[in-house]
């Protein structure tokens, strides 16, 4: 791999090299079959959500359907056993308020162990450091037993609360508020503003972007979470990512009605991250990064 | 500002000089922090102790019962636990070398300009987006012993033969590997694509001038200057690793004979299958300092070996 990429630098020195194809077409093939790799999985599901069922397993292989059929969604979206919008609606509502509460809780805790002095703030801030490295499994037996007495099981309540207290959207608003100059805070209060309005006026418009992410990231995690809703959630109240593997137990050998609910429940995150692309990426680099 | 009155005690004021202003800040985090953070740390220990039985409002005490029996050889906890603890090994063993390598090699492939490289980075990055329930939907109708498309391909080539790797021991890591590195390489690219973008073309010149060639180049300074991605990225995928779940349960389903299983699976067998969830929490709470523990092993091995690379 790392041959590939540096000869574009090395053609100009060595002149075995420049008998070669030009610069960059080696590189340029060996991208695309591996894009071509990368998008198999997916074509294919593609692809075989699209075929009347009989098709799908035909040798030779239909590489593109031949008698392309919106059957397998009008069947799934018909069925009284697999309700998908109500999946749907269920991991959008509990990622939706897990991101903002995260935001929320996330700003507001970072303020004072960012800007503010009080005995404390040292210790409390590395508990919260130190609770970021214990392992998720430490918590699944006895949130599950507090679930139960709270009677919180089959509810968005125990989707979305648990995992709200995570000190890793604190820490990072923490580390954005820090680099925030202090001049622009001695201003607004020489001009009377208090805390609150500090935080809302002045400091807020930078963190924006550090928001944004966060929110980003808050909701992909609460949407992709698998072993958590597994087992709190069922029936009715599952969310999509873990109802599609129940549902696809029942139609494992009805390929393209099970392709058919990939399909479906992959879309909304498809055209999400299609959508606001850039973002991801720069999302990443503010947050991923950030942190190491 | 006009509101308190300046002989009212400091702890009374409606103002910012209230001493307590910072804490009323911290306090709903805090509050939902101790019950759903430091509150389990607790109770999983306790629960670990006891005979954990739902029906019931007394929980029967037993020590160190369940923690002994995890290291009694021939119990079926014990046999149990640590198979599927060795299962987990293996796939981390496996994984994270190949994400740290592939995901060097991506980035780069993708560092200079080239035609498409947005596409491409789109491409590479996509799949880690989806869910793990997904990906693995994905990749299991992939493999399908008879129809799935790499048997199809397999079928069709000489000399080559169809084989059945989602029931065949040993082969039915194929998919739930092959599975894991299409869906997470592409975080670990981006790290790398912005570690790469950030090394001095003046170090290339310079090794250049030595006649250092394209290995020594990588060797001596693209691989130095991504330490410090590289420790994140290790120890990240590791830990992610070690949480093997999703992949296996709906891949192999933890088969064939549980030699795909891993401890994660095997610890909700034990609590959600067998409703034995005090023996479920001694499980996660050793997992869960050997987890901890290697993260800390494997943070200053890396920080070592940087040390090393400096010279």
């Amino acid at each position: 791999m790392a041959t590939v990429a540096r000869s574009g630098r090395t053609a100009r020195v060595t002149t075995r090299s420049r008998r070669r194809l030009p610069r960059g077409i080696s590189r340029f093939l060996t991208l695309s079959i591996l894009a071509l790799l990368f998008l198999a999985p997916i074509y294919w599901m593609a692809s075989t959500s699209l075929k009347p069922e009989s098709d799908t397993v035909a040798r030779p292989v239909q590489w593109i359907p031949e008698n392309p059929t919106l059957e397998n969604y009008r069947d799934i979206l018909a069925s009284p056993t697999a309700s998908f919008l109500r999946w749907t609606w269920n991991s959008l509502f509990t990622s939706v308020c897990f991101s903002l509460l995260t935001v929320l809780l996330g700003v507001l805790t970072a303020y004072p162990l960012a800007r503010m002095k009080f005995p404390g703030r040292q210790v409390w801030f590395w508990t919260l450091l130190a609770s970021m490295m214990v392992p998720g499994i430490i918590f699944l037996i006895p949130h599950y037993l507090m679930m139960i007495r709270f009677n919180w099981i089959d509810t968005y309540n125990a989707l979305i609360w648990p995992g709200v207290p995570g000190a890793f959207g604190v820490f990072l608003m923490r580390q954005f508020l820090v680099s925030i100059p202090r001049e622009l805070e001695e201003a607004a209060r020489l001009d009377g503003a208090n805390s609150l309005q500090i935080l809302c006026y002045v400091l807020l418009p930078f963190l924006v972007a550090p928001m944004a992410a966060l929110a980003l990231f808050s909701f992909m995690a609460c949407w992709n979470n698998y072993v958590w809703p597994l087992f709190v959630v069922h029936g009715e109240m599952q969310t999509l990512p873990v109802a599609i593997t129940t549902f696809s137990s029942r139609y494992w050998t009805a390929y393209g009605k099970l392709m058919a609910g990939t399909a479906i429940a992959s879309l909304p995150v498809l055209v999400a991250f299609l959508l606001a692309q850039p973002y991801f990426i720069k999302g990443m680099s503010l947050t991923g990064l950030k942190d190491d | 500002m006009t509101l308190s009155h300046p002989k009212r005690p400091a702890l009374l004021r409606l103002d910012d000089r209230n001493p307590l202003v910072p804490y009323l800040y911290l306090l709903p985090h805090a509050v939902l922090f101790l019950i759903f953070i430091v509150f389990p740390i607790g109770f999983g220990i306790f629960v670990s102790l006891h005979r954990w039985n739902l029906l019931s409002d007394q929980q029967v005490f037993v020590g160190l019962d369940h923690y002994r029996s995890l290291f009694t050889p021939g119990s079926p906890e014990a046999r149990f636990f640590w198979k599927t603890l060795l299962n987990t090994i293996l796939f981390v063993v496996i994984t994270v070398p190949l994400l740290i390598a592939c995901a060097i090699g991506l980035a780069l492939l993708l560092h200079k300009p080239i035609w498409g490289r947005g596409f491409f980075r789109t491409v590479f990055f996509l799949p880690t987006i989806l869910a793990v329930s997904i990906m693995g939907l994905l990749w299991k109708w992939m493999f399908e012993n008879g129809s799935g498309l790499i048997n199809v391909i397999l079928d069709q080539l000489p000399l080559l033969d169809t084989v059945p790797f989602l029931t065949t021991v040993g082969w039915a890591w194929v998919p739930i590997i092959v599975g894991t590195l299409w869906w997470t390489v592409g975080f670990n690219m981006v790290l790398y694509s912005a570690a790469l973008a950030a090394v001095p073309q003046a170090y290339y010149d310079a090794a250049q001038l030595d006649g250092a060639g394209r290995w020594a180049q990588f060797r001596h300074v693209t691989w130095p200057m991504l330490t410090p991605v590289t420790i994140f990225t290790a120890v990240t995928s590791t830990i992610a690793s070690f949480q093997l779940f999703g992949q296996s349960h709906v891949i192999t389903a933890g088969g064939p004979l549980r030699s795909t299983q891993s401890v994660m699976m095997y610890i909700t067998e034990e609590a959600f299958t067998n409703f034995q969830f005090s023996s479920a929490a001694a499980m996660s709470m050793v997992f869960g300092l050997a987890l901890l523990l290697i993260s800390v092993f494997q943070f200053r091995l890396l920080l070592r070996d940087t040390g090393r690379g400096a010279d």
